[in-house]
């Protein structure tokens, strides 16, 4: 087996607030290798972003992060200035809202030139041609008149795929979706998703998929990283975890998912009592026993990690009942 | 939206609102208490004792702790005289253009319409006004009193009220609370007083402050052009244009009131920048 | 865009007539203006002589209509104590007055920008608060204060710039300081909020992820759109910057149209008064006018409105 392109060992976020420091993720490890879709699933405020945003260096002021081991390529991410270097040339990132993630001071076509001059160099007219290819590649046409259009003047859907195609400029080895298709509807998520998939196959590119929606997760993923109030609870292959969740908080979400055949029109879909638990302090035990219709007295006490191969999870059990 | 206000911890926790806080209370104290304060007559004039240089220079005494001014006045005197002056100015012109400029910004904020735009209106003729000359002109015109000051500026400096409480309504107005009291047939003027006003509150203080502090400039730059209080009464304003003949021997006669008007008023505004704070809902 | 502009004009329009309205009836508050003209000891036949040739003896309105006639054509009248037309005497002093006002604006936004988007990089810390203390500051102390420090320090004890006067570059220094200092800090708030705003947008998290440097970030991505509403601002801050110019140009006996107009009051020179009131609020609308469609211009999405 080749060495993985992302390697994260014991990441952690934590933010100091006014009543004590937020713990938003919990020593987290998994592997990204070259051309996979791992896709990172969890209910909001499970520490997703906060883990993209801390692989791209990007936590805000408040946020620190720290790892025993961060690296891409080989290349140590925790050292001072290396993940600046990388990120926008061979690892690049796209967000949740296309409607406010461009600026609406330039055009689509700076916007698009300006990364690219700057880590690839050469004439602005070549960065020009090659932004005009990447917007046809994203199934954008008449490209070159797109390029002098200002962000407010192309739909949410097509944003998106400025977007992407702006991130694709320097052929990145490695691209972090947060919730790309989240603020699209349903129509323009199916279009959204097919071209992500088409990309990764013409261009070899790994992609770490941010998700509250496991129905997404089931059509992307090759792999799948489950977490719940900053730590990881499941992971395994998109199968495994599809055919054979372990984890309760895992059963507990594909229960959530609406299968079509299977689930009856206007059928009550499975939802989690409870709410997620505070991230300010230390967590004991597992964290998600309050709301586990199989907690014990024991879940009260350090989690086992259990598994076989690539599946692994967070639980006092063998197997899910 | 949730407004935290007076929760002691957070009030201790914002040192700009409590050192402004004091320092208003202090100088509120001698204004209030200046004939029991002042070591002096504060108009009594000694043409055998004319500026004398304060305590800590060398000609100084403790008689005149800050000295005496060109006619021979006690310094102090005349500065504590002269917070009266600059407080009474900065509240009663606040109360004047408060009650004018949140009327003018309800009424836009709340009717919108054709009341917004005359509002708007009227606000835009105001601001293309300069402020200082049409009130050195009403000055020039029906002369210097303290009364006049008060009455030009009051009816000149609404705009800002005007203009704040006229979108933080817009704001309210659509809230639901309002719209259910209106569908339960509460009258308009109960809903603007009773709904509306306590929600303004908040940026109606803080505006209050800023304006507060700006009076007392205006009243200042007046006087010390001549045209606004009048002699003998001690205004720091007027205290500084007297002196300024006398500033290349006698430069504490400028820095004296100077730095009391700077005082006041880097305090008020203090106040109103921790104050601001404390309104503004917590970003999460 | 078109649309815009023209509905933009036609609400100048209607607030420089207002103000036409209001600077008229200054003129008409202060007294007979007949009587003012003829001077002092003037007979009765000579002032009502005075009255007819000028047109005084007509009803209110004409005399409005004619006065506006007037002063469309450049003409607003004669002043009562230089003797002389009230154009002429304006249009002298005003060169004086811009030079002023510009080195006074480009003294505040060189301290402001960098300051404002300094204390907003680093919000929140010691930088944050120097800058906000600063501005505070700023803000309390009287310009005519700070205005005979400087005159204290660096004409009187140090005798590099002259205290009055206004011949050469040098007379300008200490005012243009002064006005400078006065209308910073609005300048310097304005820049930090929207740095601020600007700062935590996605936008800008975007230029951050295409691993733009950190300079580019700020002042390209950031401060372009935080400087809009700062354009905005430079048109009100006129106001006041006029105002700060009374006391300014009387400190410094510079002689502009703060300066006349601080005469004009002191000798109750209404007509002079009256042009130089109506002037700055045309200023004042025609800058407020501009800064709108520049706005307009700055932000694309204003541009199809």
């Amino acid at each position: 087996m080749t060495a993985p392109l992302l390697s994260v060992r014991d990441l952690r976020v934590d933010l100091k607030t006014r009543i004590g420091t937020l713990h938003a993720v919990r020593g987290i490890s998994f592997d990204v290798a070259r051309g996979e879709t791992l896709c990172i699933v969890g209910e909001s405020g499970c520490g997703k972003s906060m883990t993209s945003l801390a692989l791209m260096d990007l936590l805000p002021r408040v946020a620190k992060r720290s790892a025993s081991g961060l690296t891409f390529d080989g290349q140590d991410m925790m050292r001072p200035r290396v993940a600046e270097k990388l990120r926008g040339r061979r690892m690049a990132m796209i967000f949740q809202e296309p409607m406010t993630a461009l600026n609406p001071a330039f055009t689509i076509g700076d916007q698009m030139v300006e990364a690219y001059l700057f880590h690839v160099g050469g004439s602005r007219a070549a960065a020009v041609d090659r932004a005009a290819q990447m917007l046809e590649k994203v199934g954008i046409g008449s490209a070159r008149s797109r390029l002098g259009q200002y962000p407010h003047q192309l739909s949410g859907g097509l944003r998106q795929r400025v977007m992407i195609a702006m991130a694709l400029m320097t052929e990145p080895e490695l691209l972090i979706a947060d919730e790309p298709t989240t603020a699209l509807d349903v129509t323009i998520q199916a279009q959204i998703l097919r071209l992500l998939k088409d990309l990764q196959r013409e261009l070899g590119l790994a992609i770490i998929f941010i998700t509250h929606d496991l129905g997404l997760v089931s059509r992307i993923a090759d792999r799948v990283v489950v977490m719940y109030a900053g730590a990881v609870v499941e992971e395994g292959s998109a199968a495994e975890i599809f055919e054979a969740p372990a984890h309760p908080y895992t059963c507990a979400l594909i229960d959530c998912i609406p299968q079509p055949g299977k689930t009856e029109r206007g059928a009550h879909l499975g939802t989690i009592p409870g709410v997620v638990p505070s991230l300010i302090g230390r967590q004991e035990g597992c964290a998600f026993r309050d709301r586990c219709a199989l907690s014990e007295a024991v879940c009260a006490r350090p989690v086992p990690v259990r598994g076989h191969g690539s599946h692994h999870w967070a639980c006092i059990r063998e197997v899910a009942a | 939206m949730t407004i935290a206000i007076s929760k002691p911890s957070r009030l201790l926790r914002n040192p700009s609102l409590v050192v402004g806080l004091a320092i208003i209370a202090a100088m509120l104290f001698v204004a209030i208490f200046a004939p029991l304060l002042a070591p002096h007559d504060p108009y009594m004039q000694d043409i055998t004792r004319r500026a004398v240089p304060p305590v800590w220079y060398e000609k100084g005494t403790w008689d005149n702790i800050l000295g005496t001014d060109q006619l021979g006045r006690d310094y102090l005197s005349r500065l504590i005289y002269g917070a009266r002056v600059s407080l009474l100015i900065g509240f009663s012109v606040v109360a004047i253009s408060g009650v004018i400029g949140t009327t003018l910004g309800l009424l836009a904020g709340y009717f919108g319409g054709r009341v917004d735009t005359f509002v708007t209106f009227i606000v835009t003729v105001r601001l293309a006004m300069p402020v200082i000359l049409v009130a050195l002109a009403v000055v020039a015109l029906f002369g210097g009193s303290i009364w006049v000051v008060i009455a030009v500026l009051g009816l000149l400096k609404w705009d800002r009220f005007a203009v704040v409480v006229r979108s933080t309504t817009q704001q309210i107005r659509a809230l639901d609370y309002i719209a259910s009291a209106r569908t339960a047939g509460a009258s308009t003027a109960w809903v603007l007083l009773r709904e509306v006003l306590p929600n303004i509150a908040p940026q109606l203080i803080v505006i209050a402050t800023i304006e507060v502090a700006s009076a007392i400039l205006m009243e200042a730059a007046l006087s010390f052009l001549g045209l606004g209080v009048q002699p003998p009464l001690p205004s720091w304003g007027l205290m500084i244009s007297e002196a300024k003949s006398y500033m290349f021997f006698s430069f504490w006669l400028i820095a004296i009131p100077g730095t009391a008007l700077a005082t006041l008023v880097f305090a008020i505004n203090l106040a109103g920048d921790g104050l601001r704070d404390l309104i503004t809902p917590e970003r999460s | 865009m078109l649309i815009y502009i023209l509905k933009r004009l036609g609400l100048a329009l209607i607030v420089a007539l207002t103000v036409s309205v209001i600077a008229f009836a200054l003129l008409r508050a202060s007294g007979d203006i007949a009587t003012a003209l003829a001077g002092e000891g003037a007979t009765p036949e000579s002032i009502a002589v005075i009255r007819q040739t000028y047109g005084l003896d007509r009803p209110i309105p004409v005399q409005y209509l004619s006065w506006l006639w007037d002063v469309a054509r450049g003409d607003f009248g004669q002043s009562y104590f230089f003797r002389t037309d009230v154009a002429g005497l304006i249009f002298g002093k005003i060169g004086n007055t811009l030079i002023l006002g510009a080195a006074s604006l480009a003294i505040a936004l060189a301290l402001s920008i960098p300051l404002g988007v300094l204390a907003a990089i680093y919000s929140g810390s010691i930088i944050d608060r120097a800058v906000t203390m600063f501005s505070l500051m700023g803000q309390a102390l009287p310009s005519f204060f700070l205005a005979l420090a400087l005159i204290m320090v660096f004409a009187i004890n140090l005798r590099m710039f002259p205290a009055s006067g206004a011949d050469s570059w040098r007379n300008f220094v200490l005012p243009a300081l002064t006005l400078g200092y006065y209308i910073t800090p609005p300048f310097m708030r304005l820049v930090r909020a929207g740095m601020i705003d600007a700062l935590n947008t996605d936008y800008v998290r975007t230029a951050r992820a295409k691993g733009l440097p950190a300079r580019r970030v700020v002042f390209k991505h950031a401060l372009r759109n935080a400087l809009v509403p700062v354009v905005g601002l430079v048109a009100v801050q006129l106001g006041l910057l006029m105002g700060g110019s009374v006391v300014v140009e009387s400190i410094f006996a510079l002689d502009g149209l703060g300066y006349l107009a601080y005469q004009s009051i002191s000798y109750r020179d209404f007509p002079v008064l009256q042009g130089v009131v109506l002037l700055l609020s045309l200023a004042y609308v025609v800058l407020t006018l501009l800064s709108d469609i520049i706005n307009a211009w700055l932000d694309p999405r204003l541009r199809a409105a």
